[in-house]
């Protein structure tokens, strides 16, 4: 949910909350300051009715001011001498509708004889006031919630207009690139949170520029006493007195060494490609691409006797980008499909419009296939290979923007690239 | 047969130096940029060994006055830096051969004599080891007058036992130099196997006697005994 959305919910539903339970303590209040009014006038018509009543009861007054009924009854035992205040509806003679009345009953005697009077007042006016103070309340309330919702979208839009350029810059930030530049908010908090994303951000970039420098320094200075311990082995194999052993200790180390020297350059080369030194540009023919390296493996491919399929026929696909790129590329994928093929195998290499399929019979995967393309995620049961190949055409193919796939199906291995329009 | 090492690497040049003397070089060391300089001249070298980083100065200058001199020497630039540019750039400068550290010295003799030969300004060459005669140029192979059809990675490989003769040659370094840096993996060591079998019996159909000795785990030896 978003941040705008959230603060006002949060606000709305607490002032809905605040404002019914406030609505509804006013309303009881307003209410009772009604009756109480009501039940004084009552108490004051009847100080007047008892000072009047005889001429009542000669029928002298028609009516009373104050109120709008009066019931006079004589009074019947058990009839409580105090005050009786209540609520009742009578039929209203003008409209010919209940409406509801407030009375007063008390107790006057005159002559020997006690009388039950009963003064009625119409709640009406009374009620409508509290229901006009409500229904300009409950306006007030929508306004006013109202007012909130602009207010919130006002401060987004301007007070935090800051925070979510931040954040998209945020959302851009490649250690490859340039350490973030925010800019200076009018928001203290704003500044101190810009000043920390910096501060991380340089950071981060020169650590990755550092391990990038590493890696590259690394597998450089690697390679000097490399060759000076693949050479001294080999000179040493020369020796005319070493017997059998002593050769299979040499062979094991030859073996070793070239296996590091090997994992070394191709370290280099990922290297170099995250650190973007391949800035060569070249339009290259997928077909006579995959013809040269196909020629070059072709003697691999029949000692395995292995059937190559080519579905590349009349098409001609270009893709623009460094050749020597291209050629690790192209070799991989195609020695990989070599070395995990099976014996009288089969491999189909198709160059359809936009994109370049590689497919081969095999066994399937002994990891998962979300590994596939990791560093150093290989075969356990073969050696010889250390799961770099893969790897390094993932690498190949983020660098310039293609998007490659693997699929299992019906014993085949199939690498699908497709290259952006 | 003298050959020029400019190589900063003591132990490597030590190796290095070592294994062309037994194949018959005669070595003029260089350590630094400024010995090598000076030693660009002293002899009519077949071929130097430039090494590009050096403590004080630049490999690739070396070949580039080596080459204004008017030399006629092979150069084979010998670099851990392994990028494309730089081996494009070593080439156009005159470099004949681009070899990446850490190498095989069967391959770096290998190179150098195919290096010598392209650079030798006399007639074809022939090539002899035993029945087996060799004319790398066009490609042909003779066992006793008798001409023996070899594919042309058969030929190269033909041609790499010939230079490593009497040596101790590792299968990682005959996959190396037929496959040179990318192709192969580890399948390439039943790739080199098959190709050498066949190698051999073409030769020995032709009416060679079998040059090839085994070195059990470890690879071959073209020799002559």
């Amino acid at each position: 949910m978003k941040l705008l959305t959230k603060t006002t919910l949060y606000i709305a539903t607490l002032s809905l909350f605040l404002f019914f339970f406030m609505g509804i303590i006013f309303f009881q209040v307003l209410k009772n300051m009604s009756i109480s009014e009501l039940n004084r006038e009552l108490s004051r018509t009847k100080e007047v009715v008892v000072d009047v009543f005889p001429h009542f009861l000669g029928g002298q007054l028609k009516g009373l001011p104050g109120i709008d009924s009066i019931s006079i009854k004589l009074a019947w035992p058990g009839m409580e001498a105090s005050d009786q205040f209540g609520d009742t509806l009578m039929l209203e003679p003008m409209t010919n509708q209940y409406m509801t009345f407030r009375y007063i009953q008390f107790r006057s005697e005159h002559g020997n004889v006690a009388y039950a009077i009963k003064l009625f007042k119409s709640t009406t006016p009374a009620d409508k006031l509290v229901e006009q103070v409500t229904l300009m309340m409950t306006m007030m309330v929508i306004l006013f919630l109202a007012g909130i919702f602009f207010l919130n979208r006002f401060i987004f839009a301007n007070l935090w207009k800051d925070f979510f350029g931040a954040l998209e810059k945020l959302k851009q930030f490649d250690t490859v690139k340039e350490p973030l530049k925010l800019g200076d908010p009018d928001v203290e908090e704003f500044i101190e949170l810009n000043r920390v994303l910096e501060r991380m951000s340089l950071r981060l970039c020169s650590d990755y520029r550092e391990l990038r420098e590493y890696t590259d320094h690394t597998t450089h200075e690697l390679q000097t006493p490399l060759a000076v311990i693949k050479t001294k082995t080999e000179l040493l194999m020369q020796s005319t007195n070493l017997g059998s052993k002593e050769m299979q200790l040499l062979q094991s180390i030859n073996t070793s060494t070239n296996h590091l020297s090997r994992l070394n350059s191709t370290l280099a080369l990922i290297t170099r490609i995250e650190n973007q030194q391949f800035t060569q540009k070249l339009k290259i023919n997928l077909k006579e691409l995959l013809d040269k390296h196909l020629g070059m493996l072709h003697e691999l491919v029949e000692l395995r006797n292995i059937v190559v399929e080519r579905r590349c026929e009349g098409k001609k696909q270009f893709i623009t980008m460094d050749n020597g790129l291209a050629d690790i590329l192209v070799t991989n994928l195609l020695n990989n499909a070599i070395v995990h093929n099976v014996e009288g195998g089969k491999i189909i290499v198709e160059v359809a419009d936009g994109a370049l399929c590689i497919s081969n019979n095999g066994p399937a995967l002994s990891f998962n296939e979300q590994d596939l393309f990791k560093r150093f995620v290989r075969d356990t049961k073969r050696t010889g290979n250390f799961g770099l190949g893969l790897s390094l055409v993932k690498k190949i193919c983020d660098y310039y923007g293609f998007r490659i796939s693997y699929t299992y199906e019906m014993d085949l291995h199939l690498f699908r690239i497709i290259f952006p329009k | 047969m003298h050959i020029l090492i400019v190589e900063d690497e003591l132990p490597l040049m030590e190796s290095m130096v070592s294994y062309l003397e037994m194949e018959g070089f005669r070595c003029e060391q260089a350590t630094s940029y400024h010995a090598g300089l000076c030693s660009l001249d002293k002899h009519a070298y077949i071929c130097m060994l430039i090494d590009l980083n050096l403590p004080d100065g630049e490999g690739l200058d070396l070949v580039r006055l080596a080459r204004q001199n008017k030399t006629s020497s092979g150069i084979i630039i010998v670099s851990a830096r392994n990028a494309l540019e730089e081996r494009v750039k070593g080439l156009s400068l005159g470099a004949d051969d681009y070899l990446v550290k850490p190498f095989h010295l069967s391959e770096l003799v290998a190179r150098i004599q195919s290096v010598a030969r392209r650079t030798r300004t006399q007639g074809e060459e022939i090539l002899k080891f035993g029945v087996i005669r060799v004319m790398p140029e066009e490609r042909t192979c003779y066992v006793n007058e008798r001409q023996v059809d070899l594919t042309r990675k058969e030929h190269d490989l033909l041609l790499y036992m010939m230079a490593n003769r009497n040596r101790v040659i590792t299968k990682e370094s005959i996959a190396d130099y037929l496959w040179g840096e990318y192709g192969g993996g580890y399948g390439s060591y039943d790739f080199v196997y098959t190709h050498l079998k066949n190698l051999k019996r073409k030769l020995q159909d032709a009416g060679s006697p079998d040059y090839v000795q085994n070195i059990y785990g470890v690879g071959y030896k073209f020799t002559l005994e």
